[in-house]
């Protein structure tokens, strides 16, 4: 499959994100599930489709290594296409870049200070931010406000969150996106939530801004693979 | 009688540099009895360390070549290989890790894991070698075997536990909690010979229960008895834990955490102990061989003396007396005077001498057997050789050999240095299958070639000290390849008619790019139009045309070359006529094919404190680097990155000024990769300047 039809194909078209970066808007996305339902695998997608359309992800993976975030790349691409070719492989790693911290050392100040690092010395200026393993027990609403201002000085136009959900807890929002995000879910333009029923694995979209389809579609995860498909 | 193997241990001591595995070694020698007294790896006595046996070692305080020695402790046989720390040297610690059994991975308590034990703990993964962990140097300042013990957890991916716990730290480190006996161990005398156990320090004990007990926790999961016992409550047999631990060791599925210092002889004692439980035993670890008799198709070894020897040379060292070779044996006996066969050459060697080495002196033995590391004297072979009883066609799997990445050429001042030179590198390259050596023809230097500057360096400097060679040197060079990127035909005749027999031979075909490995040569004719004794000459033509591209006079890989047509003339065709063809065929094919220069591209890791991130990726980003990550640790963060070989001379000042001396990188080779147009411009460019002025 080339490149392009990578693209066309990919489920993720339906949120209707693509187009909004050039209207200058900053969208905020969020894939929440339980502990080990798969998360990263989503927001893996996620980049690996905007590399694909040619903008530059910064992956922050917080509490993980860099070869274990690489190699998720590795799997998931390989997966999508088993005989991409060299040169857009080598095309997609260098419009990626990893950046790990471990748990307790991640701050919105130190994110910011290195990403002002990157973009001055002129090493890497990010178009999309994955955010993998954000503390959302721990920061509110202003952090995620911060966030967003800092996204317009710097020209981020989106960054994607992952966020635990917990059995035992029943708290939701009005449109069902469940703790820790329910009460901050107005400011998130998408929110996915990967729900396993019996034996599908169901994504479903519980807000989207810009969708091309009402809200309440689903959308499938292969659960041998993870890959994202249309229901 | 047969050696009980259970109570042998083939161990390896690997590390980062200056994280002082020489001197542990040297501990571990002295509490072992092989040595009687201790001196320091940069001594002011000027003896220096036992394992550093090569002048080089001993002046630089580094440790090159990796030096076996026999020990004993209590009631096992421990075979001990030091391995040097830095990356250069990689290919003598991958050695080391193919035959050993197990190992001690050295760690120093201030610096902790760095880039080179990261790399050292792959190389460990990929031969699958359990190890222990020994933390060093607790009595520096800075000193934290916790945070190193979180280090090899996160940074290793480690299931790492500590087995016991220092008391104190630093200038006040005394000695150690074992967290099994639970007891507190000191180590008196003048060179802590002398074991005093004591009640573990009373403000320890809360600290060492609750850690004993997570170690227990932890460790339960490789044994059900442990498990069992524990649910039971009541007191715990230590058996059961080092059982458990054991377990757990062998199955790679967890690391124990030792704590010491070698330098203040506290620790190492009871890290011999460790050693002896927790390592494995020849039989605990399945090797395989090829067997060459059956499309080299794997089988295990025995282990049983009363099977036919295999036996693997990896090592070979030229030392006072002749060559020594280094072996391990696998399965069968060998007693001196046996005729054994070297299976790479099938010829047949007869064994005069057999050694027990301890670092540069020597025991002689009789016989050696399964599981055992000894040196044979005066035998011709290389490094990788396997050599086996008459009867049997087996090779050990081959190891991992990286290809050289940059070569610098040699000058000998006069015919003395031109003479002493050759037999240098005759051995070295003998001992040391990713250092090479080449004759340029067309310049007429010699030309040597390796794993980095320091890999080039250390040679040059043994030829200059081992063989009183002195060489000027040139400047180091990337080692470029070219290579095609497309299909391209050609149909080429050879035609020379001076009057007597003229030379004719036309060949035809295509080449074309070859996913995998350096030439394949294709023969596809039919109905004799060339006839069978000049397809080898083809062959030939096509291999010469590889040696040297051009685009930038790099050696050519990645082809296929196909003949499927041609002529030849009953009295003019010879093999020199066939070669020149296939030679003239390639020309004609080869720019058509669109030849692309590729470098090779090194993963380097950059450590140091956070505030100096900003301008090392800046550095590596001005250095056509590709930044693939960063690691924060808070104050201290590494970055990985993708940096052309080329573009990393002369890194490691840049990097000193940029950091204040506080960043430290390490780097091996990764991949090649096509070099961009610009600096494929320029170097065809320079190529054909210097093609100009010859």
């Amino acid at each position: 499959m080339g490149k392009e039809e990578l693209i066309a194909s990919n489920p993720l078209r339906i949120l209707g994100l693509d187009n909004k970066a050039e209207e200058g808007r900053q969208s905020l996305g969020l894939v929440m599930a339980r502990a080990g339902l798969g998360k990263t695998a989503i927001l893996v997608q996620i980049a690996l489709d905007s590399m694909l359309r040619g903008n530059r992800v910064l992956h922050v993976a917080i509490g993980e290594t860099i070869d274990k975030t690489r190699d998720r790349y590795d799997d998931i691409l390989a997966k999508m296409d088993e005989d991409l070719s060299e040169e857009t492989e080598s095309d997609l790693s260098r419009r990626r870049m990893i950046m790990t911290f471990k748990e307790n050392v991640f701050s919105r100040a130190m994110l910011e200070e290195r990403l002002k690092d990157l973009i001055e010395q002129d090493v890497f200026k990010p178009d999309c931010l994955i955010i993998d393993g954000y503390d959302f027990d721990g920061n509110g609403r202003q952090a995620m406000e911060d966030l967003k201002q800092l996204m317009a000085e710097l020209g981020i136009s989106v960054i994607w969150f992952s966020a635990v959900s917990h059995r035992n807890d029943p708290r939701v929002s009005a449109d069902g996106v469940p703790a820790p995000c329910h009460t901050i879910d107005d400011l998130f333009e998408v929110v996915l939530l990967i729900n396993p029923q019996d034996s599908v694995m169901k994504l479903d979209i519980l807000r989207c801004a810009y969708c091309e389809v009402e809200p309440g579609t689903t959308l499938l995860l292969d659960p041998s693979t993870m890959l994202i498909k249309k229901s | 009688m047969a050696k009980d193997l259970s109570k042998v241990r083939n161990i390896g001591i690997s590390a980062h540099i200056d994280s002082g595995k020489t001197t542990l070694t040297e501990r571990i020698l002295f509490y072992t009895d092989r040595i009687h007294a201790i001196h320091e790896v940069r001594g002011k006595d000027g003896v220096g360390a036992k394992m550093d046996s090569m002048e080089l070692e001993k002046e630089r305080g580094i440790t090159i070549q990796s030096a076996a020695t026999y020990a004993s402790w209590k009631d096992k046989d421990i075979n001990i290989i030091d391995t040097p720390g830095h990356v250069d040297f990689t290919i003598e610690v991958e050695r080391a890790l193919r035959v050993l059994d197990g190992a001690i991975l050295v760690l120093c308590s201030v610096g902790g894991v760095q880039s080179q034990s990261i790399t050292v703990s792959r190389q460990m993964a990929r031969y699958k070698v359990p190890r222990i962990a020994f933390v060093n140097k607790c009595d520096r300042t800075g000193a934290n075997p916790v945070r190193v013990t979180e280090q090899l957890r996160d940074k290793l991916e480690l299931n790492a536990h500590m087995m016991q716990l220092p008391i104190g730290l630093e200038g006040e480190f005394e000695g150690i909690v074992d967290l099994i006996t639970m007891k507190a161990i000191y180590f008196d005398g003048e060179n802590g010979e002398i074991l005093r156990e004591e009640e573990i320090p009373a403000d320890m004990s809360a600290e060492a229960g609750e850690k004993r007990e997570a170690l227990l926790e932890e460790i339960s999961m490789f044994s059900e008895e442990l498990m069992e016992s524990l649910l039971e409550g009541g007191d715990i047999d230590p058996q059961l834990i080092y059982d458990a631990v054991r377990q757990g060791t062998l199955a790679l599925e967890f690391t124990p955490v030792f704590v010491g210092s070698a330098y203040k002889n506290k620790g190492i004692q009871p890290l011999l102990d460790a050693v002896s439980s927790f390592l494995p035993c020849p039989t605990d670890v399945v090797n395989h061989a090829l067997d060459l008799d059956n499309d080299e198709k794997e089988f295990p070894v025995t282990n049983d003396p009363e099977d036919k020897l295999i036996m693997l040379a990896f090592k070979l060292e030229d030392g006072r007396y002749g060559q020594l070779t280094y072996v391990r044996t696998y399965q069968g006996m060998l007693n001196k005077g046996d005729t054994v066969f070297n299976s790479r050459t099938g010829k047949k060697v007869k064994i005069g001498r057999l050694v027990r080495m301890h670092a540069d002196e020597m025991e002689e033995i009789d016989s050696c057997g399964p599981g055992d590391i000894v040196a044979l004297f005066g035998v011709d072979c290389a490094s990788g050789d396997t050599f086996t009883a008459d009867g049997i066609s087996a090779s050990m799997s081959s190891m991992h050999i990286p290809d050289p990445v940059i070569s610098l050429a040699v000058i000998p001042v006069d015919n003395k240095a031109q003479n002493n030179m050759s037999k240098a590198l005759n051995r070295f390259t003998k001992e040391d299958p990713t250092f090479r050596t080449y004759v340029d023809h067309e310049t007429g230097e010699t030309i040597i070639s390796g794993m980095g500057e320091l890999h080039l360096d250390v040679y040059i400097e043994r030829m200059k000290r081992e063989y009183s060679a002195a060489v000027d040197v040139g400047a180091p060079q990337v080692a470029y390849r070219e290579t095609i990127t497309l299909h391209a035909p050609f149909d080429y005749t050879h035609k020379k008619q001076t009057g007597g027999s003229g030379q004719y031979g036309r060949v035809a075909g295509y080449l074309e790019p070859l996913d995998e490995g350096e030439y394949e040569f294709v023969d596809q004719i039919v109905g004799g139009v060339i006839p069978r004794e000049f397809i080898p000459s083809c062959d030939k033509g096509f291999q010469k045309s590889l040696a040297k591209g051009s685009l930038c006079g790099a050696a050519i890989t990645g082809v296929r070359a196909v003949i499927n047509d041609g002529n030849s003339h009953s009295v003019d065709s010879s093999d020199v006529a066939f070669q020149l063809a296939a030679q003239g065929a390639f020309r004609e094919a080869y720019l058509k094919a669109k030849p692309v220069i590729m470098e090779p591209i090194m993963k380097v890791a950059v450590e140091g404190p956070t505030e100096f991130q900003g301008a090392v990726m800046g550095s590596l980003n001005q250095r056509r680097g590709m930044i693939i990550g960063t690691l924060e640790e808070g104050n201290y963060t590494v970055v990985e990155a993708e940096v052309p070989l080329s573009e990393m001379f002369g890194y490691s000042t840049t990097l000193r000024s940029l950091t204040q001396g506080k960043a430290e990188f390490t780097m091996e080779f990764a991949t090649f990769k096509q070099v961009p147009k610009s600096v494929s411009e320029e170097l065809v460019k320079k190529y054909q300047e210097e093609r100009k002025n010859d």
